[in-house]
């Protein structure tokens, strides 16, 4: 182990990886910046630039604009509440109410500090731990992932807080998008009335691009352009009793972002709702949520950043990708001559090794880079709404259309941010509809798959201990808070109210 | 950097700068059949996929032979209808290309779009991808003739990548060969099948050489037979006998090639297909071929179309059902 690091920190310390390294995150906070462009394009595109380099530079540098646009992707969801990534959906909520309280520096120092205290404890994790780990997780299989989407989709319910019924209406439609297209396992088209483009299914990006960064803009424009958010410099800047409170949703939220990570498929999207739906049920302060609480920016903040590190698991020790962007990085093994595969550890110790210390180096540049522009970042809203609004449906269509080159996806776009204005109007929440649309096609797979293997029964998600485990907890989440509070009034019925009382009024807003 | 309008715009400068630097080089007079000015290699897939790799092999390849600007555009959507649909209405233009694989066959067979193989002008099939029958290592089967056995009278779960993916037509195919009926689990990709023979949630798979070949050295997995025509000559392979040597008369592979749009003169379609020819000799080719363990069985213009006949009428059957 000692040796293993020695030998990492040896190669991963040269002046030319270092370099690369940086240029790697940078442009990955670029890329996470941009709506459309995600890292799995970003790193797709850029490959074949580091065809002269040495494998291990490249490598360092690829997987750099990976987890550095984990970061990029916060920063437009805080302050104009269009997400760069998936993953920084959940990130909106609180986020943007953050910065419209004028407490857009606290939101993005909290993000950098919560990815980067998340980056370092599942590196440590993965370097201790990855081929034992990665073992673990082959035994999630369809069932185990079937117990694991019913988990996700009861969370939705803790999402709809003030409004029930909206929530899962939203939830509902959002389940209904995902289902446009050819389904798992069949060949028959659904709902695309012969449109080619829609045989694909209608693609996230698209529909998160029109949703948040279209729909925000005509909301706003509607409701006749506020004033720019006033803010002195040092409210810019976070404060120590933020800090305080953000420390036990950080570690659960690398916690929650880890284990998802590990398993193949499940993503760090997931992993971010699945962290502010949790710390939405633990925190005192449930009531802040929605309202710009910074403990539902750092939950699932840290959680993103811990699921793309653990990614990692399975692509290093099984050479099986854990999601798209990985996938790509093992496609680069390939080019450079390397094999993917279970004896890479063996095989190459000195590229493994030099890429996993370079993660460690890669994400204290990310957050000595974030940290003080946090800032200057949110400097940003002082710009009249007047440039700003051109500029973002500017970004919106031209990333859009980069996504596959197509005219439909702008159109898709105008169409979601049509649908987009017209749920804000009416107060529908965005959230549920987009864990809808994601959680869909996985939910209906693992199904699928599920049925397959019990020759139709599902009886087979009880015979698996870990989909039990899984269940049992989706349960708990479901009527612990319920027999909690029965047990506290029944003990001192005066004081327990308080709270649940303090709910309901929230709750009837 | 007060604003994130300069960095992002910056960013998407760096990018698109970024990607029209594959397209660096100097267009050359144009003989007989050339095309005239830049050239464009559609992929109808995303970037970073299969189709994508065999993309950028050939457009940088093609480039090399002929000094031609060739850039490489992703169209994807619809499982690659976007792109085909995309490459339809580029009719007569022959300084377009399209990186092609067995969806253009399996897409009219099996979905409702406008285009068959017989729209464009085939140029160059690289090789073909078979697949390898695999199992755990301790799976109580030897060859495929035990596979098959097992499941005249037991289950047998097999894995498949999609619908219209090569380990379901291979399966399909072995089926109707052998009159049995293996029970399927449908996935999304070769990488997700593996995950779930890794992790023992199913029996068999039909992988491509490429997908496994890591496990099979380490001896996480043993391949039982190759749905080849003839064994692999690669040293990792050479050992695993075909089907047809267990008796089973089943060979079907993925195709990788390039095809140029219909209504293309003669003579151009003759300028890309000695293009083709000049590829197949350098080495650019040959390390395409072994990095992604296809075999090398490269074949042009008519001989394409014919080969792509043949498997259309075998598509026809499998989906017949």
């Amino acid at each position: 182990m000692i040796d293993n690091l020695i030998l990492g920190f040896s190669t991963a310390f040269t002046a030319e990886n270092l370099l690369w390294c940086f240029i790697g995150v940078l442009l990955g906070t670029v890329i996470g910046l941009m709506p459309g462009l995600g890292s799995t394009t970003g790193v797709a595109i850029l490959i074949p630039l580091t065809l002269t380099l040495e494998p291990v530079t490249a490598l360092i540098m690829l997987a750099g604009i990976y987890y550095g646009a984990q970061y990029g992707g916060t920063i437009t969801s805080v302050l104009i509440s269009t997400p760069g990534e998936a993953a920084s959906v959940v990130t909106t909520l609180d986020g943007y109410q953050m910065a419209k309280n004028g407490k857009a520096g606290s939101a993005l120092a909290i993000s950098a500090i919560g990815s980067f205290v998340a980056a370092i404890i599942s590196l440590a994790l993965l370097m201790a731990l990855a081929p034992p780990l990665a073992d673990l997780a082959l035994n999630f299989g369809p069932v185990e992932n079937l117990a694991i989407m019913i988990l996700g989709l009861i969370i939705v319910v803790s999402f709809a807080g003030g409004a029930l019924s909206r929530g899962l209406m939203m939830a509902a439609a959002g389940l209904l998008i995902s289902t446009v297209g050819v389904a798992t396992g069949f060949s028959d088209a659904r709902f695309t009335f012969g449109n080619i483009n829609l045989l694909g299914g209608i693609p996230f990006i698209e529909v998160m691009i029109g949703l948040f960064a279209i729909g925000e803009v005509l909301h706003q424009i509607r409701m006749g352009a506020d004033a720019p958010i006033r803010t002195r410099f040092r409210d810019m800047v976070i404060s120590r009793s933020e800090l305080k409170r953000s420390a036990g949703p950080i570690l659960r939220g690398s916690g929650i972002g880890f284990v998802l990570g590990i398993l193949p498929g499940a993503g760090s999207t997931l992993a971010s709702f699945m962290a502010y739906g949790i710390e939405k049920r633990v925190s005192p302060r449930k009531a802040m949520f929605g309202k710009g609480a910074i403990e539902g920016v750092a939950a699932p903040e840290s959680a993103n950043n811990a699921a793309a590190n653990a990614n990692f698991v399975p692509t290093l020790a099984l050479g099986i990708p854990g999601g798209g962007t990985t996938a790509v990085l093992l496609g680069a093994f390939t080019i450079y001559g390397l094999q993917p595969g279970p004896r890479l550890f063996e095989t190459q110790p000195t590229l493994i090794w030099g890429l996993l210390v370079s993660f460690f180096i890669g994400n204290v540049m990310l957050l000595v880079l974030n940290l003080p522009l946090a800032p200057v970042f949110a400097q940003m809203l002082r710009i009249p709404y007047g440039y700003l609004y051109p500029i973002i449906l500017l970004t919106s269509f031209v990333g859009a259309y980069s996504v596959s080159n197509n005219m439909f996806s702008v159109l898709l776009v105008l169409v979601f941010g049509i649908i987009g204005w017209i749920m804000k109007e009416l107060d529908l929440p965005m959230a549920p509809l987009v864990l809808g649309l994601v959680l869909g096609p996985l939910f209906e797979k693992a199904l699928v798959q599920t049925s397959a293997l019990g020759q139709g029964s599902f009886l087979i998600l009880l015979q698996s201990p870990i989909s039990v485990v899984v269940l049992l907890f989706a349960v708990a989440l479901m009527v612990g808070p319920k027999i909690a509070a029965r047990v506290a009034v029944r003990r001192s019925p005066r004081t327990a109210r308080t709270p649940i009382t303090h709910d309901e009024r929230e709750d009837a807003r | 950097m007060k604003s994130r309008t300069p960095l992002a715009a910056a960013g998407l400068a760096a990018v698109s700068l970024f990607a029209l630097t594959a397209c660096s080089g100097s267009a050359e007079p144009a003989a007989d059949g050339a095309p005239s000015g830049n050239v464009t290699m559609v992929v109808p897939m995303g970037a970073g996929g299969g189709s994508d790799q065999s993309g950028r092999a050939i457009a940088s390849g093609l480039e090399e032979g002929t000094g031609l600007n060739i850039s490489v555009e992703n169209r994807e959507g619809g499982s690659g209808a976007v792109g085909y649909s995309y490459f339809l209405s580029q009719n007569g233009k022959s300084n377009y290309l399209l990186a092609s694989e067995t969806a253009l066959l399996a897409l009219p067979v099996t979905q409702d779009v406008e285009f068959t193989y017989e729209d464009f002008t085939p140029i160059m099939k690289l090789g073909d991808d078979y697949t390898l029958l695999v199992v755990a290592p301790d799976a109580p089967y030897e060859t495929c003739s035990d596979v098959v056995d097992a499941a005249k009278d037991e289950r047998v779960v097999a894995a498949v990548s999609g619908a219209t993916s090569l380990d379901e037509i291979v399966f399909t195919l072995v089926e109707s060969d052998q009159d049995v009926e293996f029970d399927r689990v449908p996935f999304e990709s070769g990488s997700e099948v593996l995950t779930a023979l890794l992790g023992g949630q199913i029996d068999v798979a039909s992988l491509n050489p490429s997908e496994v070949i890591a496990q099979l050295e380490a001896g996480d997995l043993k391949a039982l037979c190759a749905f080849s025509e003839e064994r692999y000559e690669y040293d990792a392979l050479s050992e695993i006998p075909t089907a047809k040597e267990q008796g089973i008369d089943v060979a079907f592979a993925q195709y990788r090639g390039f095809i140029a749009p219909g209504g293309i003169t003669e003579d151009q379609t003759q300028y890309w297909i000695e293009a083709g020819q000049a590829y197949e000799k350098s080495d650019a080719y040959s390390e395409y071929i072994e990095s992604n363990y296809l075999q090398a069985n490269a074949v042009y213009g008519d001989e394409f179309s014919e080969y792509l006949a043949g498997n259309t009428a075998d598509l026809e059957v499998v989906f017949a059902e």
